[in-house]
Protein backbone atom coordinates (compact mmCIF):
# COMPACT_ATOMS: atom_id res chain seq x y z
CA UNK A 1 0.00 0.00 0.00
CA UNK A 2 2.75 2.44 1.28
CA UNK A 3 5.02 1.70 -1.89
CA UNK A 4 1.88 2.27 -4.45
CA UNK A 5 1.43 5.36 -2.90
CA UNK A 6 4.84 6.37 -3.55
CA UNK A 7 4.93 4.71 -6.97
CA UNK A 8 1.68 7.33 -8.11
CA UNK A 9 2.80 10.62 -6.00
CA UNK A 10 4.32 12.16 -9.26
CA UNK A 11 0.76 11.35 -11.22
CA UNK A 12 -1.37 12.64 -7.50
CA UNK A 13 0.92 15.20 -7.37
CA UNK A 14 0.34 16.49 -11.01
CA UNK A 15 -3.61 15.99 -10.30
CA UNK A 16 -3.54 18.33 -7.44
CA UNK A 17 -2.13 21.36 -9.43
CA UNK A 18 -3.53 20.80 -12.87
CA UNK A 19 -7.00 20.02 -10.96
CA UNK A 20 -6.50 23.67 -9.31
CA UNK A 21 -5.63 25.28 -12.03
CA UNK A 22 -8.17 24.04 -14.76
CA UNK A 23 -10.74 25.53 -11.77
CA UNK A 24 -9.41 28.52 -11.48
CA UNK A 25 -9.16 29.08 -14.94
CA UNK A 26 -13.15 27.51 -15.32
CA UNK A 27 -14.03 29.82 -12.70
CA UNK A 28 -13.42 32.94 -14.58
CA UNK A 29 -14.54 31.71 -17.82
CA UNK A 30 -17.85 31.16 -15.47
CA UNK A 31 -17.97 34.74 -15.41
CA UNK A 32 -16.70 35.52 -18.86
CA UNK A 33 -20.20 36.54 -20.75
CA UNK A 34 -21.55 38.41 -17.63
CA UNK A 35 -18.52 40.26 -18.03
CA UNK A 36 -19.44 40.82 -21.99
CA UNK A 37 -22.59 42.30 -21.24
CA UNK A 38 -21.24 44.91 -18.89
CA UNK A 39 -18.48 45.87 -21.46
CA UNK A 40 -20.64 45.65 -24.52
CA UNK A 41 -23.83 46.32 -23.42
CA UNK A 42 -23.14 48.48 -20.14
CA UNK A 43 -26.07 45.97 -18.38
CA UNK A 44 -24.80 44.92 -15.52
CA UNK A 45 -26.70 43.98 -12.15
CA UNK A 46 -25.19 46.53 -9.28
CA UNK A 47 -23.06 45.06 -6.37
CA UNK A 48 -25.54 45.12 -3.79
CA UNK A 49 -27.69 43.19 -6.24
CA UNK A 50 -25.16 40.68 -7.30
CA UNK A 51 -24.96 39.40 -3.91
CA UNK A 52 -28.91 39.67 -3.57
CA UNK A 53 -28.75 36.91 -6.26
CA UNK A 54 -26.05 35.38 -4.95
CA UNK A 55 -28.01 34.82 -1.73
CA UNK A 56 -30.76 33.62 -3.92
CA UNK A 57 -28.37 31.34 -5.42
CA UNK A 58 -26.99 30.44 -1.87
CA UNK A 59 -30.90 29.60 -0.52
CA UNK A 60 -32.03 27.37 -3.67
CA UNK A 61 -28.33 25.49 -4.20
CA UNK A 62 -25.97 26.11 -1.46
CA UNK A 63 -26.25 22.54 0.37
CA UNK A 64 -25.89 20.91 -2.91
CA UNK A 65 -22.56 22.77 -3.33
CA UNK A 66 -21.25 21.47 -0.11
CA UNK A 67 -22.60 17.93 -0.19
CA UNK A 68 -22.25 16.98 -3.68
CA UNK A 69 -18.57 17.45 -4.14
CA UNK A 70 -18.44 15.82 -0.51
CA UNK A 71 -20.13 12.75 -0.49
CA UNK A 72 -19.30 11.69 -4.39
CA UNK A 73 -15.96 12.00 -3.51
CA UNK A 74 -15.58 8.58 -1.84
CA UNK A 75 -17.01 7.21 -5.41
CA UNK A 76 -14.91 9.62 -7.99
CA UNK A 77 -11.36 9.97 -5.93
CA UNK A 78 -9.30 13.12 -6.87
CA UNK A 79 -8.59 13.22 -10.29
CA UNK A 80 -12.55 12.73 -11.25
CA UNK A 81 -13.84 15.01 -8.54
CA UNK A 82 -11.50 17.68 -10.53
CA UNK A 83 -13.12 17.18 -13.57
CA UNK A 84 -16.57 16.37 -12.56
CA UNK A 85 -17.16 19.45 -10.63
CA UNK A 86 -16.00 21.33 -13.69
CA UNK A 87 -17.90 19.40 -16.71
CA UNK A 88 -20.96 18.70 -14.87
CA UNK A 89 -23.26 15.78 -15.61
CA UNK A 90 -21.86 13.64 -12.51
CA UNK A 91 -24.35 11.48 -11.51
CA UNK A 92 -26.11 10.57 -14.90
CA UNK A 93 -22.85 10.46 -17.36
CA UNK A 94 -19.49 10.78 -15.33
CA UNK A 95 -19.98 8.17 -12.70
CA UNK A 96 -21.22 5.45 -14.80
CA UNK A 97 -18.77 5.68 -17.74
CA UNK A 98 -15.90 6.15 -14.84
CA UNK A 99 -17.21 2.92 -13.44
CA UNK A 100 -17.93 0.73 -16.53
CA UNK A 101 -14.08 2.06 -17.77
CA UNK A 102 -13.19 0.54 -15.10
CA UNK A 103 -15.03 -2.75 -14.93
CA UNK A 104 -14.04 -2.99 -18.58
CA UNK A 105 -10.21 -3.24 -17.75
CA UNK A 106 -10.67 -5.06 -14.86
CA UNK A 107 -8.98 -2.53 -13.14
CA UNK A 108 -10.10 -2.24 -9.15
CA UNK A 109 -12.11 0.43 -7.88
CA UNK A 110 -9.89 2.28 -5.10
CA UNK A 111 -6.11 1.49 -6.79
CA UNK A 112 -4.08 3.32 -8.09
CA UNK A 113 -4.99 1.41 -11.25
CA UNK A 114 -8.57 1.85 -10.93
CA UNK A 115 -7.92 5.51 -10.56
CA UNK A 116 -6.29 6.15 -13.94
CA UNK A 117 -9.14 3.97 -15.31
CA UNK A 118 -12.14 6.11 -14.16
CA UNK A 119 -9.98 9.51 -14.84
CA UNK A 120 -9.66 7.92 -18.63
CA UNK A 121 -13.32 6.99 -18.36
CA UNK A 122 -14.57 10.56 -16.90
CA UNK A 123 -12.27 12.46 -19.54
CA UNK A 124 -13.72 10.49 -22.30
CA UNK A 125 -17.24 10.85 -21.38
CA UNK A 126 -16.47 14.76 -21.53
CA UNK A 127 -15.20 14.78 -25.11
CA UNK A 128 -18.39 12.49 -25.83
CA UNK A 129 -20.95 15.39 -24.15
CA UNK A 130 -19.35 18.39 -25.43
CA UNK A 131 -20.05 16.77 -28.97
CA UNK A 132 -23.41 15.63 -29.11
CA UNK A 133 -24.64 18.92 -27.28
CA UNK A 134 -22.79 20.75 -29.54
CA UNK A 135 -24.36 19.04 -32.49
CA UNK A 136 -27.76 19.27 -30.88
CA UNK A 137 -27.07 23.19 -29.97
CA UNK A 138 -27.13 23.77 -34.12
CA UNK A 139 -29.33 21.26 -35.26
CA UNK A 140 -31.47 20.65 -32.30
CA UNK A 141 -34.80 22.20 -32.92
CA UNK A 142 -34.70 20.88 -36.27
CA UNK A 143 -34.23 17.20 -35.15
CA UNK A 144 -35.74 16.89 -32.30
CA UNK A 145 -39.52 17.29 -33.53
CA UNK A 146 -38.94 14.15 -35.67
CA UNK A 147 -38.21 11.59 -33.64
CA UNK A 148 -40.38 8.83 -33.10
CA UNK A 149 -43.00 9.13 -29.93
CA UNK A 150 -41.77 5.70 -28.59
CA UNK A 151 -38.27 6.76 -28.80
CA UNK A 152 -39.58 10.23 -26.81
CA UNK A 153 -41.37 8.44 -24.56
CA UNK A 154 -38.76 6.47 -23.38
CA UNK A 155 -36.34 9.00 -22.91
CA UNK A 156 -38.83 10.17 -20.37
CA UNK A 157 -37.41 7.32 -17.85
CA UNK A 158 -34.03 7.14 -18.77
CA UNK A 159 -32.53 8.66 -15.41
CA UNK A 160 -34.55 5.58 -13.54
CA UNK A 161 -32.78 3.15 -15.50
CA UNK A 162 -29.79 4.34 -15.54
CA UNK A 163 -29.35 4.61 -11.53
CA UNK A 164 -30.88 1.65 -11.07
CA UNK A 165 -28.11 -0.14 -13.23
CA UNK A 166 -25.56 1.44 -11.51
CA UNK A 167 -26.93 1.15 -8.23
CA UNK A 168 -27.05 -3.16 -9.35
CA UNK A 169 -23.55 -2.80 -10.26
CA UNK A 170 -22.59 -1.23 -6.81
CA UNK A 171 -24.64 -3.87 -5.09
CA UNK A 172 -23.80 -6.92 -6.61
CA UNK A 173 -20.21 -6.82 -4.81
CA UNK A 174 -22.74 -6.44 -1.23
CA UNK A 175 -25.83 -7.91 -1.88
CA UNK A 176 -26.88 -7.67 2.05
CA UNK A 177 -26.03 -3.97 2.25
CA UNK A 178 -27.40 -3.07 -1.40
CA UNK A 179 -30.76 -4.80 -0.44
CA UNK A 180 -30.95 -2.98 2.64
CA UNK A 181 -29.75 0.34 1.32
CA UNK A 182 -32.32 0.94 -1.26
CA UNK A 183 -34.83 -0.41 1.01
CA UNK A 184 -33.71 2.60 4.06
CA UNK A 185 -33.23 5.04 0.95
CA UNK A 186 -37.20 4.56 -0.91
CA UNK A 187 -38.23 4.60 3.15
CA UNK A 188 -36.23 8.01 3.65
CA UNK A 189 -37.17 9.92 0.79
CA UNK A 190 -41.19 8.95 1.41
CA UNK A 191 -41.13 9.95 4.69
CA UNK A 192 -38.89 13.26 3.98
CA UNK A 193 -40.69 14.63 0.58
CA UNK A 194 -43.99 14.08 2.80
CA UNK A 195 -42.73 16.15 5.86
CA UNK A 196 -40.62 18.39 3.45
CA UNK A 197 -36.84 17.33 4.54
CA UNK A 198 -34.58 19.50 2.44
CA UNK A 199 -33.22 17.22 -0.40
CA UNK A 200 -29.32 18.46 0.80
CA UNK A 201 -30.02 16.59 4.22
CA UNK A 202 -31.81 14.16 2.13
CA UNK A 203 -28.63 13.07 0.72
CA UNK A 204 -26.31 13.19 4.10
CA UNK A 205 -28.76 10.95 5.02
CA UNK A 206 -28.95 8.51 2.59
CA UNK A 207 -25.25 8.48 2.43
CA UNK A 208 -24.51 7.94 5.74
CA UNK A 209 -27.19 4.83 6.43
CA UNK A 210 -25.55 2.94 2.90
CA UNK A 211 -21.85 3.96 5.05
CA UNK A 212 -23.13 2.78 7.99
CA UNK A 213 -24.89 -0.57 6.75
CA UNK A 214 -21.75 -1.06 4.86
CA UNK A 215 -19.74 -1.05 8.02
CA UNK A 216 -22.40 -3.18 9.99
CA UNK A 217 -22.28 -5.87 7.41
CA UNK A 218 -18.62 -5.85 7.43
CA UNK A 219 -18.95 -6.76 10.94
CA UNK A 220 -21.19 -9.10 10.55
CA UNK A 221 -19.24 -11.26 7.37
CA UNK A 222 -16.06 -10.65 9.92
CA UNK A 223 -17.24 -12.28 12.63
CA UNK A 224 -18.58 -15.58 10.23
CA UNK A 225 -15.44 -16.08 8.54
CA UNK B 1 -31.09 46.92 -27.47
CA UNK B 2 -32.94 43.91 -28.77
CA UNK B 3 -32.76 41.30 -25.76
CA UNK B 4 -33.57 38.15 -28.73
CA UNK B 5 -30.54 39.93 -30.73
CA UNK B 6 -27.86 39.85 -27.86
CA UNK B 7 -28.88 36.84 -27.27
CA UNK B 8 -27.73 35.14 -30.81
CA UNK B 9 -24.76 38.00 -31.12
CA UNK B 10 -21.74 37.01 -32.36
CA UNK B 11 -19.97 38.88 -29.22
CA UNK B 12 -21.98 36.21 -26.33
CA UNK B 13 -21.01 33.33 -29.11
CA UNK B 14 -17.01 33.74 -28.23
CA UNK B 15 -17.72 34.90 -24.28
CA UNK B 16 -19.48 31.33 -24.18
CA UNK B 17 -17.10 29.47 -26.31
CA UNK B 18 -14.38 30.34 -23.37
CA UNK B 19 -15.95 27.77 -20.54
CA UNK B 20 -16.09 25.20 -23.56
CA UNK B 21 -12.77 25.58 -24.02
CA UNK B 22 -11.54 24.99 -21.06
CA UNK B 23 -13.46 22.14 -20.33
CA UNK B 24 -12.08 20.55 -23.29
CA UNK B 25 -8.62 21.57 -22.35
CA UNK B 26 -8.99 19.85 -18.36
CA UNK B 27 -10.10 16.42 -20.30
CA UNK B 28 -7.43 16.62 -22.70
CA UNK B 29 -4.81 17.09 -20.22
CA UNK B 30 -6.63 14.61 -17.31
CA UNK B 31 -6.82 12.27 -20.32
CA UNK B 32 -2.92 12.17 -21.54
CA UNK B 33 -1.70 12.29 -17.72
CA UNK B 34 -3.80 9.44 -17.03
CA UNK B 35 -2.99 7.42 -20.47
CA UNK B 36 0.98 7.67 -19.30
CA UNK B 37 0.38 6.54 -15.95
CA UNK B 38 -1.90 4.14 -16.98
CA UNK B 39 1.23 2.83 -19.60
CA UNK B 40 3.30 3.78 -16.39
CA UNK B 41 1.58 0.90 -14.18
CA UNK B 42 1.66 -1.24 -16.82
CA UNK B 43 -1.68 -1.67 -18.05
CA UNK B 44 -1.94 -2.87 -21.64
CA UNK B 45 -3.27 -1.12 -24.37
CA UNK B 46 -6.05 -3.73 -24.82
CA UNK B 47 -7.42 -3.07 -21.53
CA UNK B 48 -6.80 1.27 -21.62
CA UNK B 49 -8.77 0.76 -25.05
CA UNK B 50 -11.54 -1.32 -23.31
CA UNK B 51 -11.92 1.21 -20.77
CA UNK B 52 -12.94 3.76 -23.57
CA UNK B 53 -15.24 2.01 -25.57
CA UNK B 54 -17.22 0.78 -22.11
CA UNK B 55 -16.83 4.79 -21.56
CA UNK B 56 -18.32 5.95 -24.82
CA UNK B 57 -21.23 3.12 -24.70
CA UNK B 58 -21.85 4.07 -21.59
CA UNK B 59 -21.91 7.35 -21.93
CA UNK B 60 -23.70 7.56 -24.57
CA UNK B 61 -27.41 7.52 -24.08
CA UNK B 62 -27.36 9.83 -21.04
CA UNK B 63 -25.45 12.29 -22.67
CA UNK B 64 -27.52 12.33 -25.28
CA UNK B 65 -30.32 12.93 -22.84
CA UNK B 66 -29.93 16.46 -22.12
CA UNK B 67 -31.06 17.63 -25.96
CA UNK B 68 -34.76 18.05 -25.10
CA UNK B 69 -34.46 20.63 -22.52
CA UNK B 70 -31.60 21.70 -24.59
CA UNK B 71 -33.95 23.07 -26.80
CA UNK B 72 -36.24 24.34 -24.47
CA UNK B 73 -33.73 26.23 -22.65
CA UNK B 74 -32.45 27.76 -26.55
CA UNK B 75 -35.89 29.55 -26.90
CA UNK B 76 -35.79 31.18 -23.62
CA UNK B 77 -31.72 31.87 -23.44
CA UNK B 78 -30.67 31.33 -27.05
CA UNK B 79 -27.84 29.22 -28.24
CA UNK B 80 -24.63 30.28 -27.00
CA UNK B 81 -26.30 30.58 -23.44
CA UNK B 82 -27.85 27.15 -23.88
CA UNK B 83 -24.60 25.69 -25.20
CA UNK B 84 -22.18 26.67 -22.83
CA UNK B 85 -24.74 25.77 -19.49
CA UNK B 86 -25.78 22.74 -20.65
CA UNK B 87 -21.45 21.67 -21.27
CA UNK B 88 -20.71 23.02 -17.58
CA UNK B 89 -21.66 22.13 -13.70
CA UNK B 90 -25.19 22.69 -13.14
CA UNK B 91 -27.39 20.71 -14.52
CA UNK B 92 -30.23 22.02 -16.91
CA UNK B 93 -32.86 21.83 -14.75
CA UNK B 94 -30.98 24.10 -12.61
CA UNK B 95 -30.07 26.79 -14.86
CA UNK B 96 -33.96 27.17 -15.68
CA UNK B 97 -34.21 27.14 -12.02
CA UNK B 98 -31.76 29.88 -11.20
CA UNK B 99 -32.65 31.66 -14.59
CA UNK B 100 -36.72 31.95 -13.03
CA UNK B 101 -35.13 33.02 -9.50
CA UNK B 102 -33.53 35.96 -11.22
CA UNK B 103 -35.94 36.97 -13.01
CA UNK B 104 -38.86 36.63 -10.55
CA UNK B 105 -36.05 38.74 -8.46
CA UNK B 106 -36.61 41.37 -10.98
CA UNK B 107 -40.69 40.88 -11.40
CA UNK B 108 -40.34 39.37 -15.00
CA UNK B 109 -41.26 35.93 -16.39
CA UNK B 110 -38.22 34.77 -18.42
CA UNK B 111 -39.54 33.97 -22.28
CA UNK B 112 -42.01 36.58 -21.65
CA UNK B 113 -42.25 39.71 -23.62
CA UNK B 114 -40.87 41.73 -20.54
CA UNK B 115 -37.90 39.53 -20.49
CA UNK B 116 -35.49 42.44 -21.82
CA UNK B 117 -31.58 43.04 -21.35
CA UNK B 118 -31.67 43.86 -17.91
CA UNK B 119 -33.47 40.18 -17.08
CA UNK B 120 -31.44 38.30 -19.40
CA UNK B 121 -28.02 39.86 -17.10
CA UNK B 122 -29.41 38.91 -14.01
CA UNK B 123 -30.05 35.02 -15.61
CA UNK B 124 -26.36 35.24 -16.74
CA UNK B 125 -24.93 36.82 -13.12
CA UNK B 126 -27.45 34.13 -11.48
CA UNK B 127 -26.00 30.97 -13.22
CA UNK B 128 -22.57 32.48 -12.78
CA UNK B 129 -22.66 32.53 -8.88
CA UNK B 130 -24.92 29.57 -8.90
CA UNK B 131 -22.40 27.43 -10.46
CA UNK B 132 -19.56 29.09 -8.80
CA UNK B 133 -20.68 27.22 -6.03
CA UNK B 134 -19.08 23.75 -6.81
CA UNK B 135 -16.20 24.89 -8.65
CA UNK B 136 -14.96 26.53 -5.34
CA UNK B 137 -15.95 24.03 -3.02
CA UNK B 138 -14.26 21.39 -5.43
CA UNK B 139 -11.14 23.76 -5.43
CA UNK B 140 -10.94 23.95 -1.86
CA UNK B 141 -12.21 20.52 -0.75
CA UNK B 142 -10.48 17.70 -3.54
CA UNK B 143 -7.09 17.22 -2.02
CA UNK B 144 -8.12 17.73 1.37
CA UNK B 145 -10.43 14.97 1.13
CA UNK B 146 -7.89 12.43 -0.64
CA UNK B 147 -5.35 13.59 2.28
CA UNK B 148 -8.20 12.45 4.76
CA UNK B 149 -8.70 9.10 2.85
CA UNK B 150 -5.57 7.99 3.12
CA UNK B 151 -4.92 8.68 6.31
CA UNK B 152 -7.91 6.74 7.40
CA UNK B 153 -6.28 4.35 4.92
CA UNK B 154 -3.44 3.92 7.56
CA UNK B 155 -5.52 4.28 10.93
CA UNK B 156 -7.74 1.28 10.18
CA UNK B 157 -8.66 -1.80 8.13
CA UNK B 158 -8.02 -0.62 4.69
CA UNK B 159 -10.54 -3.01 3.52
CA UNK B 160 -12.98 -1.95 6.27
CA UNK B 161 -12.44 1.80 4.33
CA UNK B 162 -13.12 0.25 0.81
CA UNK B 163 -16.31 -1.58 2.18
CA UNK B 164 -17.66 1.94 3.99
CA UNK B 165 -17.02 3.72 0.71
CA UNK B 166 -18.62 1.23 -1.32
CA UNK B 167 -21.62 1.86 1.01
CA UNK B 168 -21.14 5.53 0.43
CA UNK B 169 -21.56 5.24 -3.50
CA UNK B 170 -24.34 2.64 -2.54
CA UNK B 171 -26.29 5.41 -0.45
CA UNK B 172 -25.17 7.81 -2.98
CA UNK B 173 -27.34 5.57 -6.00
CA UNK B 174 -29.57 4.72 -3.23
CA UNK B 175 -31.16 8.16 -3.11
CA UNK B 176 -30.40 8.88 -6.48
CA UNK B 177 -32.82 6.08 -7.46
CA UNK B 178 -35.25 6.90 -4.59
CA UNK B 179 -35.67 10.29 -5.68
CA UNK B 180 -36.74 8.86 -9.21
CA UNK B 181 -39.06 6.10 -7.54
CA UNK B 182 -41.32 8.25 -5.45
CA UNK B 183 -43.34 9.17 -6.15
CA UNK B 184 -44.44 6.40 -7.87
CA UNK B 185 -45.39 5.95 -11.76
CA UNK B 186 -45.18 2.69 -13.09
CA UNK B 187 -42.99 3.69 -16.24
CA UNK B 188 -40.27 4.66 -14.02
CA UNK B 189 -40.94 1.57 -11.72
CA UNK B 190 -40.62 -0.84 -15.12
CA UNK B 191 -37.83 1.17 -16.48
CA UNK B 192 -35.66 0.71 -13.22
CA UNK B 193 -36.74 -2.78 -12.56
CA UNK B 194 -36.19 -3.89 -16.24
CA UNK B 195 -32.71 -2.36 -16.19
CA UNK B 196 -31.49 -3.40 -12.35
CA UNK B 197 -32.52 -7.05 -13.48
CA UNK B 198 -30.97 -6.66 -17.17
CA UNK B 199 -27.75 -5.62 -15.27
CA UNK B 200 -27.44 -7.96 -12.77
CA UNK B 201 -28.40 -11.36 -15.61
CA UNK B 202 -25.29 -9.37 -17.99
CA UNK B 203 -22.98 -9.67 -14.95
CA UNK B 204 -23.97 -12.72 -13.78
CA UNK B 205 -24.23 -15.07 -16.94
CA UNK B 206 -21.10 -13.21 -19.31
CA UNK B 207 -18.83 -12.87 -16.65
CA UNK B 208 -16.16 -13.85 -18.94
CA UNK B 209 -17.19 -11.99 -21.45
CA UNK B 210 -15.22 -8.42 -20.95
CA UNK B 211 -16.92 -7.22 -24.45
CA UNK B 212 -20.13 -8.14 -22.79
CA UNK B 213 -18.99 -5.76 -19.92
CA UNK B 214 -18.16 -2.83 -21.77
CA UNK B 215 -21.91 -2.96 -23.03
CA UNK B 216 -23.46 -3.71 -19.91
CA UNK B 217 -24.74 -0.55 -18.91
CA UNK B 218 -25.30 0.91 -22.35
CA UNK B 219 -27.84 -2.22 -22.94
CA UNK B 220 -29.02 -2.61 -19.30
CA UNK B 221 -30.02 1.47 -19.79
CA UNK B 222 -31.78 0.80 -23.52
CA UNK B 223 -33.90 -2.65 -22.25
CA UNK B 224 -35.20 -0.82 -19.32
CA UNK B 225 -35.96 2.77 -21.56
CA UNK B 226 -37.46 0.18 -23.93
CA UNK B 227 -38.87 -2.08 -22.47
CA UNK B 228 -40.72 0.04 -20.32
CA UNK B 229 -42.16 2.40 -22.51
CA UNK B 230 -43.34 -0.66 -24.39
CA UNK B 231 -44.87 -2.35 -21.46
CA UNK B 232 -46.92 0.82 -20.35
CA UNK B 233 -48.24 1.03 -24.23
CA UNK B 234 -49.02 -2.23 -23.78
CA UNK B 235 -51.14 -2.39 -19.89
Amino acid sequence: MDNNNQNTSGFVNWVVRAGKLTLLMGLVANFVPCLYLWLAYGVVPSIGEIFAVWGLALAAYGISWLVQPTTYFPVLGMSCSYICWYAGSVADVRLPAAMMAQRASEAEPGTPEGDVMATIGTATSVFLSVAILTLFTFIGSKAIPLLPKFIKDSFTVILPAVFAAVYVQFAQKHLKAGAGTIALGLFFYFIGRKSGVPSGLLTVLVVLTGMLVARVVFAWEKKST
Amino acid sequence: MDVKAVMESPGLWVACSITLIVVILQSALFLRAAWREAIRLGISRQRRLAGVRAAVITAFGPALAPVIILVALITMLGAPTSWMRVNDIGAPRTEIAMVTIASEHLGVEPGSPEYDLRAFSYSHWAMALNDMGWIVVALLLTHRMAGITSSLNKKYDPRLIRYIMDGAGIGLFAYLLSGQLVPATSHKWLAALISGATMLLITKLFAKHPRMQELALGLSMLAGMLGSTALVKLI
